[in-house]
């Protein structure tokens, strides 16, 4: 014990990197079993982030990033100025806007309902039926979209006989005034049931002497479901919910890419399409990085935002 | 089982149950039914299905459908494609995870808190589309198998809650390891890792769906058609290029092949979409048990 002290006192002037060193030494092999995660991670998410200078540059392809002159913000008013840019931002921000409102609340209720069911045979089956949207692309959604809604040849036709409805039929798919409503229903038909999987476990902790004692003192069905299931899982809700506002500047790249056409274009181009089309495809490298960091800082703002506020409500929440 | 079943059922309870009943039935029909339709449609007779409707059984049935598409070269290719990037994706990306995960789960790794705030912040903020794909481009990833595998590898998210995973294996087994004089290598795959076989599950299938349905990468950083994945072939065959564009030369449609384009299209769709069904009923268990230990603030 005594040693163990001494050779404490002995080494206390050593500096801390050569304390980490020693420790490095030590257990060499965590840190070498480490290393080709830690390489990956500064590979192919640091470095890149270092190609975020581009949005200061005036690059061209020829050149190296090293080498472009420095612009300073010249990119980001060019950016601004750009109606096709304004307009991006806005379809980002208000399908975001729409997928929160009509999209969250969605799986909640239907985790609710699902609850409800008796026989857990039944139950089972509607979990199952509901996520199994969720494995499946979004260009094989597109398609499945594409077989329902087609005015020519899709199912729609069937459905509309079958509720006595006999004229044109839109074809929802370019159609600007509609398009958006695809885009969100798909997504909650898409995702509404991974929601199910998480609220529905949380219900399954809860205590089920809370019902009794309800019960007892005459509350209702309905009644229960506000006061003690809804209750329960209030807080699993507050941070789902601030984990998607913190998301608004993602609006879903693959679901958009998947479903756009020239004909929505005005409605759905969404920023990461824009940065898309107009990185690579326009090659205006500069611009479009500037879109692109626009995009990540603003978003890094709004889950640091959100997540401060979400503490301030509830200590314990929050995902940082 | 079910709270309300400890009370009488009413008229009231009856009427609801009923209702709820019917709108989850409506919306499980909504579910499956358009997996149903495009299997129905892909083997039915283009010209009996051309005006549309509800399918709840093929029109005339026929494989003619996929007798034209063996043909083509390109669906092959495509699939193979796929099921490789899924199989070897999959495969290097558990390995990295798990590997990742446990240095980070002890305590004692020194530069632990570090390392992880390194690895959250990837989450948080990223370089973007175009800083990306200039250095996939600078490592000559660009148009290569390697390009779907290796930027893709490993998600901060999956790696987080493997790390939550190994951190509730008692310690006791790794201390006595350590005793008998085990490395850390032998302790992970010969202890840690038998003990963490639903974790593991859990994220092989997160990997291996994300694998299989992910094109971005293929339409980003390949344009070498030998190279082409499945989604993407999908999606050029129901975009604007239409059938003529996706099924070459041996698409030959209309009247004299009997064969529409629509046909085509859900024939593609069914057989992009099967491997998925078949394999979902089983994978759901996990994929349920996944969600839920990583719902788990970690």
């Amino acid at each position: 014990m005594s040693a163990m002290l001494q050779s404490r006192t002995l080494n206390h002037r050593e500096s801390r990197l050569q304390r980490f060193l020693r420790y490095m030494r030590k257990d060499y092999l965590l840190y070498l079993m480490i290393l080709p995660g830690l390489t990956y991670i500064i590979l192919f998410k640091y470095v890149p982030m270092y190609g975020i200078t581009i949005a200061f540059k005036d690059y061209k392809v020829t050149s190296d990033i090293l080498s472009a002159p420095w612009v300073g913000l010249e990119n980001f008013a060019n950016l601004f100025s750009r109606t096709a840019f304004i307009r991006a931002l806005q379809n980002n921000v208000l399908i975001s806007i729409y997928k929160l409102i009509f999209g969250f609340p969605f799986p909640i209720i239907l985790s609710l309902l699902i609850n409800e069911i008796q026989r857990s045979k039944a139950k089972k089956f509607v979990q199952t039926a509901v996520i199994l949207p969720n494995f499946v692309s979004w260009v094989v959604i597109y398609g499945l979209l594409y077989a329902i809604f087609s005015p020519s040849s899709g199912a729609i036709k069937g459905i509309a006989e079958v509720f006595g409805y006999t004229g044109t039929i839109p074809n929802l798919l370019t159609d600007k005034d509609h398009f958006r409503a695809v885009i969100v229903i798909s997504h909650i038909w898409k995702g509404a049931g991974m929601g199910t999987i998480v609220y529905l476990s949380a219900i399954s902790g809860i205590d089920q002497n809370l019902y009794e004692a309800a019960s007892i003192d005459g509350a209702g069905r309905w009644r229960q479901m506000w006061h003690i299931t809804m209750a329960s899982i209030r807080e699993t809700i507050v941070i789902l919910l601030f984990f998607r506002i913190g998301e608004m500047m993602y609006a879903g790249f693959d679901q958009i890419f998947a479903m756009s056409n020239d004909l929505v274009i005005s409605v759905a181009d969404i920023i990461d399409t824009y940065v898309y089309r107009l990185g690579l495809q326009q090659r205006k490298f500069s611009i479009a990085t500037a879109a692109g960091l626009f995009q990540s800082a603003i978003g890094m703002l709004l889950v640091l935002t959100t997540n401060y506020i979400a503490k301030k409500i509830d200590p314990d929440s929050g995902i940082i | 089982m079910s709270k309300s079943g400890l009370r009488k059922r009413s008229m009231a309870d009856h009427i609801a149950d009923i209702l709820i009943g019917i709108f989850l039935g409506i919306l499980v029909f909504t579910t499956i039914y358009p997996f149903w339709h495009v299997i129905m449609y892909s083997v039915s007779d283009s010209y009996s299905s051309m005006s549309g409707g509800l399918f709840f059984l093929p029109r005339n049935f026929t494989l003619l459908a996929y007798e034209m598409l063996l043909k083509t070269n390109q669906i092959f290719v495509a699939y193979r494609n796929t099921v490789m990037k899924t199989l070897v994706g999959t495969g290097i990306s558990v390995f990295l995870t798990a590997l990742t995960a446990y240095p980070l789960s002890l305590s004692r790794f020194k530069g632990r808190n570090f390392i992880s705030m390194l690895i959250f912040f990837t989450m948080l903020f990223n370089g973007g589309i175009i800083p990306t794909y200039l250095l996939i481009k600078s490592l000559g990833l660009l148009d290569t198998f390697w390009v779907y595998v290796i930027p893709g590898a490993m998600s901060a998210y999956n790696m987080f809650i493997l790390r939550t995973y190994y951190r509730s294996i008692p310690s006791s087994l790794e201390e006595s390891a350590l005793l008998d004089g085990a490395n850390p290598f032998q302790i992970l795959f010969r202890i840690i890792l038998p003990l963490s076989l639903p974790a593991l599950a859990a994220i092989a299938m997160f990997y291996g769906v994300g694998n299989w349905n992910s094109y971005m990468g293929g339409i980003l950083y390949v344009n070498d058609q030998r190279l082409q994945l499945l989604q993407v072939y999908l999606r050029q065959l129901i975009g604007a290029a239409g059938a003529k564009g996706a099924l070459g030369d041996a698409g030959d449609l209309g009247p004299a092949s009997r064969l529409t384009e629509e046909t085509m299209k859900m024939t593609v769709i069914t057989v992009s979409v099967i491997p998925i069904l078949i394999v979902y009923p089983f994978l759901q268990k996990y994929y349920t048990k996944g969600v839920m230990v990583g719902s788990v603030k970690g």
